[in-house]
């Protein structure tokens, strides 16, 4: 996926991204970190087309991501948003389905098709046994385990989280972190994702993009973008930064 | 599955039942065996006046039922607000007006009168649309914005009625909802733009079960949510619309027949828009049949019957929201 300069303003006040290029490899793990505001969901949502940019275009296997049909783009890119409304008297098996539209029309519809997307997507997840409860009945991580089935019986070959990790326990987190790298792993799937917590970053992506305030500050591997220098410039905090043959590289923020 | 099942059974026995009980009850009498006997002879002079007078008011008291509850059941999917009806929200006051305001200057179109009120009925609800859009369509804003809308169109039909009285006398049925002297005529209206209306709203089933997710997610899917919004509130606008031509203003049934159903027989469009329609057929039935019959000879409006049951249901889903 190719990004070249993209301006996008919500209020025609400021820029929310000013003129954000970059790359995103294909069948990598890329994660957009940066401080609160910094624009990195709303490049997320040029991405994934539901962000108009003012300027500038984003191109995917050398087409204009604008020149897509919208269920021949659904194929192409799935999105799982960070917070979801749970609709009522839903099952599990029922919204992974929805994932599905895009494959099918008024009058033409591949069951057997649909049927082993939703398996696979529901075996990818662990949902398989849950398949007949109810969206309402579960837990904050089941719940968002749930969207990513959704996405996944897209059967796209990018796939965007929106802060997946946010408002789940640590459990949930690395279960749903380790989840993301078994999909880009074992299926190939390019991984387009934004998170808060750096070491989570560094830990589990191939590329990390860096912004603040609306622009790409660093890019890159892990180890080369994560620096103290750069942690105070962006962050405003003071940290120390350690490797481990057991841990890894790994960041300890000290102070502000 | 099983309460699925019971519960249309009960609603279609109760249906067959009230249907006769309907067409037998009132200034003329008529037991259960002599009716089946009459329907099927000629030349009977009381069966002759039923065939001319209650036949007509039972079918179109069934289908403004159900075009009504079905039109609420599209409506409440298209705003994501549970508490959505064309009465309440001024999408039937807006059809009654065009229809009347229209008719009134030009009569050669009044073999349009089906089209000019959809027109009101598309023009009041585009404006709550417009008008709640910002907010989000928070339920309390949207029901607060038609209800305005509402008073607004209500309050116009009633002038226009009070200022041209003696213009034209004959469209003042519009505004009550009286559902006497119903014609065969009436009955090829409504069972024509209904059944069409009906058959649609059951057509858009999945996209009504898709708008469940928000907008975001729905666009992610390649769901084209804007069309389909479009498409379906049209049909709904086309539901109230006939039954307005057809039966007048007749509020909260668009409410309370989609929420009830909901309990019975869950989400799912596909099984909640066949069940509202049956359901809504009977409960206008049983409200017009009573309405006729409780203090005869005078004859209390349907619409009276379900403002009266209505508004407190009203209250009671605001206190749960």
């Amino acid at each position: 996926m190719d990004i070249q300069n993209i301006i996008v303003s919500h209020d025609n006040t400021r820029n929310h991204l000013d003129g954000v290029s970059t790359m995103i490899q294909k069948g990598k793990i890329t994660t957009i970190i940066g401080p609160n505001g910094c624009g990195k969901s709303t490049l997320l949502s040029v991405l994934s087309r539901n962000n108009t940019p003012k300027s500038g275009n984003v191109s995917l296997e050398n087409k204009d991501l604008l020149h897509y049909k919208s269920k021949e783009f659904a194929k192409k890119l799935a999105i799982v948003y960070q917070q979801n409304e749970i609709p009522k008297d839903l099952t599990i098996e029922k919204l992974v389905s929805f994932g599905r539209l895009p494959y099918q029309t008024i009058l033409k519809r591949n069951h057997e098709e649909d049927t082993k997307a939703i398996e696979w997507a529901l075996a990818c997840t662990n949902l398989l046994e849950k398949r007949n409860t109810d969206l309402e009945a579960l837990s904050g991580g089941e719940r968002q385990r749930v969207w990513i089935a959704m996405a996944l019986a897209q059967q796209s070959e990018i796939l965007c989280l929106d802060e997946p990790t946010t408002y789940l326990d640590i459990f949930y987190q690395i279960e749903l972190l380790e989840l993301v790298k078994a999909l880009n792993k074992e299926h190939g799937f390019t991984i387009v994702m934004v998170l808060h917590d750096i070491n989570q970053a560094i830990r589990y992506s191939d590329q990390i993009i860096l912004m603040k305030a609306g622009q790409i500050v660093a890019e890159g591997a892990p180890r080369e973008v994560i620096t103290r220098e750069v942690i105070k410039e962006v962050y405003g905090v003071e940290s120390i930064f350690h490797e481990d043959k057991q841990l890894g590289f790994y960041m300890v923020p000290l102070g502000i | 599955m099983t309460k699925k099942i019971v519960s249309f059974s009960i609603v279609i026995v109760l249906l067959l039942v009230s249907a006769v009980y309907a067409a037998t009850t009132g200034s003329i009498k008529m037991g259960f065996f002599e009716f089946i006997a009459a329907l099927f002879e000629d030349g009977n002079n009381q069966m002759e006046a039923i065939r001319d007078l209650r036949f007509p008011r039972i079918i179109v008291a069934l289908f403004a039922g159900a075009a009504l509850s079905v039109s609420g059941v599209l409506l409440q999917s298209v705003m994501r607000n549970p508490l959505a009806d064309a009465g309440v929200i001024g999408i039937s006051s807006g059809a009654a007006f065009v229809q009347l305001f229209i008719i009134s200057f030009f009569p050669a179109l009044f073999f349009m009168t089906p089209v000019l009120a959809f027109i009101g009925g598309a023009f009041a609800c585009a404006l709550v649309f417009a008008l709640s859009w910002k907010s989000g369509l928070s339920p309390l804003k949207l029901i607060l914005v038609g209800i305005a809308i509402n008073a607004m169109f209500t309050g116009l039909t009633e002038a226009f009625i009070s200022l041209g009285g003696s213009l034209n006398t004959s469209v003042s049925g519009v505004i009550g909802s009286n559902l006497t002297m119903r014609t065969w005529k009436d009955v090829s209206t409504i069972v024509t733009y209904g059944t069409v209306g009906l058959i649609a709203a059951f057509a858009l089933f999945s996209w009504c079960n898709l708008l469940v997710l928000q907008d975001k997610t729905a666009k992610s899917l390649g769901f084209p949510v804007a069309r389909a919004r479009l498409i379906i509130a049209a049909v709904a606008v086309l539901l109230s619309a006939v039954s307005v031509v057809v039966a007048g203003v007749i509020s909260f049934v668009g409410l309370l027949v989609p929420h009830i159903a909901r309990r019975l027989v869950g989400h799912d469009h596909k099984v909640l828009i066949p069940f509202t329609a049956l359901a809504g057929a009977l409960l206008i039935l049983v409200a017009d049949t009573i309405g006729r019959t409780i203090v005869a000879p005078i004859e209390v409006p349907a619409s009276t019957i379900m403002a009266i049951i209505g508004g407190p249901f009203l209250i009671f889903l605001l206190r749960k929201e």
